[in-house]
């Protein structure tokens, strides 16, 4: 899978993000991963289709889940992972990719994107379509860290 | 069926006896008016409307911070902008602000009248695919087991809820966009994988990354074969499916806060199985 297709999604997180009162967002490199994914936390996956097929999937700790919510809930406190907490983070997942796919659009690439998922629990294995799968982690404001895994056909 | 419920929203009266008369002309029923966004608010939520036909100029506010308003009010309630200003900046607002039609003033009855159809036949068409779509899943779910098994499901029960799912151990995802956008997932126990396969690859003990790739294309089959069936039913729709993606793990929970879905409770001779399918409005078709 060509590195390049990371770069419309990293574009989001620089482009969405901020809106949400996000001001740290250092984003590492991107590296190629082969093997399954392994996570204890919350996973947000979107497909996409178009002139390009996969999916993309977001992942981070429960912790950093709630600080997440938290912040797109008017700094309101989440103690507890629940209803509001999911729909404002499948929102989030939803915002980035929308906003990913625009980018993509600047590149002549016409993708839609599904309705989010989104699952949670502790050690789950996630098998993706493809191989090989673009990865890269997100740092942002008071720790927070989130993984970001596509994978396009 | 009912008249549709339309209030009109525009400063001026001369503008409001047209639209008025277009409307109710064409069988709609006008049951308010207003000119300001402190009129909107108490029109709107008194008399609860199909449509809104909105002016984009207004003292005071402007027809986006009004839909905003509506849209708070009830998010089901349409919106069409009525403005003699048309531009693309003005398009691209309307949108962002779930404007769901733009109709260029001087209004051209046959044009506006086709707009307010277009919108308000776009919420019918959603709830007749809303009564579609599940009937059709299960039966390219039937189809595809029945096919490369050779056995049969039994439906037990099924239920719209958003409460979350906790998985039985395997859960594929398929998600699929078109007209509307949604996701279908299939979720099973390891035990009920592992048998399902062995039938499938008709052997014995396959291995986990066979029993990933058996039901990852399991789904992909239903999914796939389910939508096309969709679209026979009506072009418009023109669903397709991303490939799937497996999850599995001991404590695995599927959230559906975003949308209300569909759960099928299952029964087959590899176990009980779970299928989940949900559909949001998303975005709206523009002329």
């Amino acid at each position: 899978m060509d590195v390049k297709y990371a770069a419309p999604f990293l574009a989001a997180f620089q482009n969405v993000l901020p809106q949400i009162g996000f001001q740290i967002i250092n984003q590492g490199e991107v590296i190629i991963k082969g093997k399954n994914l392994r996570t204890d936390g919350i996973l947000i996956i979107v497909g996409l289709v178009g002139d390009l097929k996969g999916n993309v999937v977001y992942s981070m700790s429960m912790d950093d889940a709630k600080k997440i919510a938290s912040k797109m809930m008017m700094g309101m406190p989440v103690d507890e992972f629940g209803e509001m907490a999911q729909s404002a983070l499948s929102e989030l997942a939803n915002m980035l990719t929308a906003n990913a796919s625009t980018e993509f659009s600047k590149e002549n690439v016409s993708m839609s994107i599904s309705t989010p998922t989104l699952m949670y629990g502790k050690d789950i294995t996630t098998k993706l379509s493809t191989e090989n799968i673009l990865c890269a982690e997100v740092g942002l404001d008071d720790g927070i860290s989130v993984e970001i895994n596509i994978s396009i056909e | 069926m009912d008249k549709k419920r339309v209030v009109i929203v525009d400063d001026s009266d001369f503008s409001v006896l047209i639209i008025k008369d277009i409307l109710e002309k064409n069988g709609f029923e006008v049951v308010g008016r207003a000119g300001t966004l402190d009129e909107v608010i108490s029109v709107v939520s008194e008399t609860k409307p199909d449509l809104v036909t909105m002016d984009i100029t207004l003292p005071g506010t402007d027809g986006f911070e009004c839909t905003k308003e509506i849209h708070k009010i009830d998010k089901g309630i349409k919106v069409i902008a009525v403005s003699s200003m048309l531009d693309d900046e003005m398009l691209q607002k309307a949108k962002n602000f779930n404007i769901s039609g733009y109709v260029q003033k001087p209004i051209d009855e046959e044009e506006f009248i086709l707009a307010v159809k277009r919108v308000l036949d776009d919420e019918e068409l959603f709830k007749h695919f809303q009564s579609l779509y599940l009937p059709i899943f299960k039966e390219a779910f039937s189809d595809a087991l029945n096919r490369m098994t050779k056995t049969i499901a039994t439906y037990k029960g099924e239920r719209l809820s958003n409460e979350t799912i906790q998985s039985k151990g395997i859960a594929v995802v398929v998600g699929i966009i078109g007209k509307y956008s949604g996701r279908m997932i299939l979720d099973m126990s390891v035990e009920s994988a592992t048998a399902l396969t062995d039938r499938m690859l008709k052997k014995e003990s396959s291995k986990q990354t066979e029993i990933i790739a058996a039901i990852g294309e399991f789904a992909n089959i239903v999914s796939g074969n389910a939508c096309s069936m969709l679209n026979r039913e009506n072009k418009v729709f023109g669903l397709r499916v991303s490939p799937p993606s497996v999850f599995y793990g001991k404590s695995l929970n599927i959230s559906s806060a975003k949308i209300k879905t569909y759960s099928v409770t299952i029964d087959t001779e590899f176990g009980e199985m779970i299928l989940n399918i949900g559909f949001s409005r998303g975005d709206f078709e523009w002329m």
